[in-house]
């Protein structure tokens, strides 16, 4: 326990030092994208004056490590500045709302993919080389091959043209919440689990099929272990682990990253919001939204790696048994 | 079996506890979410009369920097002195009953009385005196600065009735009024801090609720100086980024208008039952070349390329539309539509000749030269590649970039050979002159600085009498026809809109007149 103690402890460290790093990174590349935000802002008709003024206006003459220092100093203590558009209108009341979207739909799309890939994962690797290996990794393989735009066009046809159970856009009527039209998450989380269903139903196929030939498992069977058991109890465990490395390296991507789904579904969320922020380059809100997925995607890797190490004492105990 | 049943009933009961719970967790966060929605919470009651809009995702929205994004939420909140009469083109009386000027030098403008902003204070000369200064405040970067830098003073006569001097004569100074950046605003209100996220004007429409980058709620000004209007009882504006997303929640009757479309979505479009596209205006693309450096810098080059073009096969490939029905085509800065507008023959399409201009300017093999256009434009690609290959015939060899707007803006309008470049109808021509072809305009794309040009404008913009101005404006529309590096495609302003929305006016100013729609 002091081990693992210990570990998290260097793994937090280490993903602060990452937070430090990142913060930077984001606030460089967001500098040097082409375009200028005052112009932007102002439009075609803006006057070189009225530019100039603008710049002025939201310090964006400042040097660039005095601007970098204001706007971190600001995000330690919570405080992630204004909407470069909507002035008095703070980051904070527009983004955590889309996040709020987005966790629902992540949330929903998990407990969707997760059981449904990995039992048809564990099917599949118990039934190698039989009919229903070949059915479901077929299927894996083709959902994998098909871009989210795809899919989700194919089931936008379906279901929200064809069949009309739900709506074409994931859009929420005004003065309404997401709690009163909790059907606009399924088909944008149908989209996500056609993309990581392939993922890792065939990782989880060929872990369990390398962990069914090994010699433990032929032991237990061989002792007269009942199947099921066997199965459950025996192989699952260890042939969860690379499962849980695929699912949690993609945490991040299924908190923060949906862009492509968000945009195509309409759905109010963080993607489609980083969306708009690049689109009307709107310089403090692209950098909370990727300093928030970089967290997002920090954490999640942190927690795939101490659930990695409690499943698999060999990482647990690197140094040797004490 | 049976296991493998009871392992599936286990999952699925797993799966509906977890959504039990998570639904639950969430739940709680209802009031947190409520807090990011400014202003009052709507009320349940179903909307008797409503308007449901799919806009671009606003900009900057207070007027004077307003960016010229989200036209149904800005037009349905602020007012303005004077309005374009959609269907006439003639000025109506707005916040302004009448006004009159001495030759164009002093204007008193008659104020509407019993107006009240939307905070209950009342409309007086003293908010029109303050939208007018506010242009010449320095720290704001007002779009307007320029065009109202001709005032010298502004005087409060009463309560009703203002008094604007101007430092010389301009006899269509009132047109400026109608500019969407110069909305009549509160001298008491506090825009610097209120005017993005709680707008508000004297408009038919006020503002009910505002969800940064989502959604804004009009509803109905109660205290509207206008009798029996507006029509409706709200507006809902969904704040959309993605044209497409927008056309989709059309389509699937999540909303009533879709202002703005490309000529590809009004295919996609057409056909469907209930869902038409209307084009309550024209906008401008000009074609311009740089004539001060080689090669444009040569009249003959200039004419060489105009004699290149097709109009109908630019109005054709552009917008899917014949020539004079929905695109059209000249070689100055007037719009077809105006009144100053002189009927010049069509240039026909000529390769023989061009090539004969281009071996006398001394470019017997043809040209190299490069296209800058915004490729997020509607129009842009179409009328770049099809100028392209109209001018490859003639031996232009055209290199075509195409940039997003605000990149093609900022860092290369204004400096390249040829340029495509959205420009707004103005309905008094002569502002755009002194802007975009006057030697020394600040949007002087082809860095013209001819003598007899900017004589010719500076008359235009100071002759009192209308029929010796109409004459001027002719002189130069002959003048760009024989020697200007100008080509003007006007193509339509496209509207997808339900049928059941009757009443869409919009006139050249952009501006949206909600007031008059009514849904059926």
């Amino acid at each position: 326990m002091k081990r693992l103690m210990e570990m998290f402890l260097r793994r937090l460290g280490s993903l602060l030092a990452t937070l430090v790093v990142m913060s930077f990174v984001i606030f460089l590349l967001v500098e040097i994208m082409p375009g200028d935000v005052a112009q932007m802002i102002l439009g075609q008709s803006a006057t070189e004056e009225a530019v100039a003024a603008l710049r002025e206006a939201r310090g964006l003459n400042d040097p660039l490590l005095e601007r970098y220092g204001r706007w971190i100093s600001g995000v330690v203590v919570g405080d992630l500045g204004d909407s470069i558009y909507m002035q008095g209108v703070s980051i904070n009341s527009i983004l955590w709302r889309k996040v709020g979207h987005s966790i629902i739909l992540a949330m929903t799309a998990f407990i969707i993919f997760v059981p449904l890939s990995i039992f048809f994962g564990v099917l599949a690797g118990v039934k190698e080389k039989k009919p229903t290996d070949s059915i479901i990794s077929f299927f894996g393989l083709a959902t994998m091959a098909l871009p989210e735009f795809v899919s989700g066009v194919i089931l936008i046809t379906v279901f929200a043209v064809q069949l009309k159970w739900f709506p074409i856009v994931s859009v929420i009527p005004i003065g309404e919440s997401i709690w009163q039209n909790l059907n606009i998450v399924v088909l944008p989380a149908l989209s996500i689990t056609l993309v990581m269903f392939g993922y890792i139903s065939r990782m989880q196929r060929s872990s369990m099929i390398s962990v069914m030939n090994s010699d433990y498992i032929r032991a237990a069977t061989l002792k007269g272990m009942p199947r099921r058991y066997v199965i459950f109890r025996h192989a699952l465990k260890n042939a969860m682990l690379p499962t849980i490395t695929i699912i949690g390296m993609n945490m991040g991507w299924l908190f923060g990253g949906l862009v492509v789904v968000e945009t195509l579904f309409g759905f109010p969320g963080m993607g489609s919001l980083l969306m708009t922020a690049i689109k009307t380059r709107d310089v403090p809100l692209i950098e909370a939204c990727v300093l928030l997925i970089t967290v997002i995607y920090s954490v999640s890797t942190m927690i795939t790696d101490i659930m990695y190490s409690y499943l698999n004492p060999r990482i647990r105990y690197q140094g040797g048994q004490k | 079996m049976q296991r493998k049943l009871s392992i599936m009933i286990g999952l699925l009961v797993l799966v509906v506890v977890l959504v039990v719970v998570l639904l639950m967790v969430f739940q709680k966060d209802e009031t947190t979410q409520e807090a990011a929605v400014i202003g009052e919470p709507v009320e349940k009651e179903a909307p008797v009369k409503q308007i449901r809009v799919a806009e671009q995702v606003p900009g900057l929205i207070t007027p004077g920097v307003w960016d010229g994004q989200v036209f149904s939420m800005n037009s349905s909140i602020y007012e303005y002195l004077i309005e374009i009469n959609a269907e006439t083109g003639e000025l109506d009386p707005v916040l302004a009953t009448s006004w009159e000027t001495n030759e164009g030098k002093v204007w008193t403008f008659k104020l509407r009385q019993g107006v009240k902003f939307h905070d209950g204070s009342d409309f007086t000369a003293e908010d029109v005196k303050y939208t007018i200064e506010r242009t010449q405040d320095p720290s704001l970067g007002h779009l307007k600065k320029t065009d109202f830098e001709v005032v010298e003073s502004v005087r409060v006569v009463d309560d009703y009735t203002v008094q604007v001097t101007l430092k010389e004569a301009r006899p269509t100074f009132v047109y400026l009024f109608t500019d969407y950046n110069m909305a009549i605003l509160s001298s008491e209100y506090d825009y610097a801090s209120l005017g993005e996220s709680k707008p508000m004007g004297t408009g038919p429409f006020m503002m009910s609720q505002l969800v940064p980058k989502e959604s804004a709620l009009l509803k109905k000004n109660p205290n509207y100086w206008a009798e029996g209007l507006p029509k409706i009882d709200q507006i809902a504006i969904y704040f959309v980024g993605d044209i497409d997303a927008s056309i989709s929640m059309l389509e699937s009757d999540r909303v009533d208008v879709v202002p703005f479309i490309t000529p590809e979505i009004q295919q996609r479009v057409d056909g469907i039952d209930g869902i038409s596209v209307i084009s309550p205006y024209q906008e401008q693309r000009f074609i311009s070349m740089r004539v001060d450096e080689a090669p444009f810098n040569d009249n003959r080059v200039r004419l060489a390329f105009k004699y290149a073009m097709d109009p109908k096969v630019i109005a054709r490939s552009t917008a899917k539309m014949e020539l004079n029905d929905g695109v059209f085509y000249n070689e100055t800065p007037i719009m077809n539509m105006l009144a100053e507008y002189k009927e010049l023959p069509l240039r026909e399409r000529n390769i023989a000749k061009a090539k004969q201009l281009l071996a006398e300017a001394g470019y017997p093999n043809g040209l190299s030269t490069e296209l800058y256009y915004a490729s997020d434009h509607p129009f842009g690609k179409e009328l770049s590649q099809t100028v392209k290959e109209l001018a490859a015939e003639a031996g232009f060899d055209i290199e075509l970039k195409g940039y997003t707007r605000d990149v093609y803006l900022s860092q290369y309008w204004l400096n390249v050979p040829i340029s495509i470049t959205g420009w707004g109808g103005r309905i008094d021509p002569s502002m755009l002159l002194s802007l975009a072809f006057k030697g020394g305009g600040p949007w002087n794309e082809s860095h013209l600085d001819e003598p007899v040009l900017n004589d010719l404008i500076e008359k235009i913009s100071s002759e009192a009498d209308p029929d010796q101005r109409m004459a001027y404006y002719h002189e130069l529309q002959e003048w760009f026809y024989n020697n200007g590096p100008l080509i003007n495609v006007q193509v339509p302003y496209l509207v997808a809109i339900k049928d059941n929305v009757v009443g869409y006016r919009q006139p050249l100013t952009m501006l949206p007149q909600y007031k008059y729609m009514d849904i059926l």
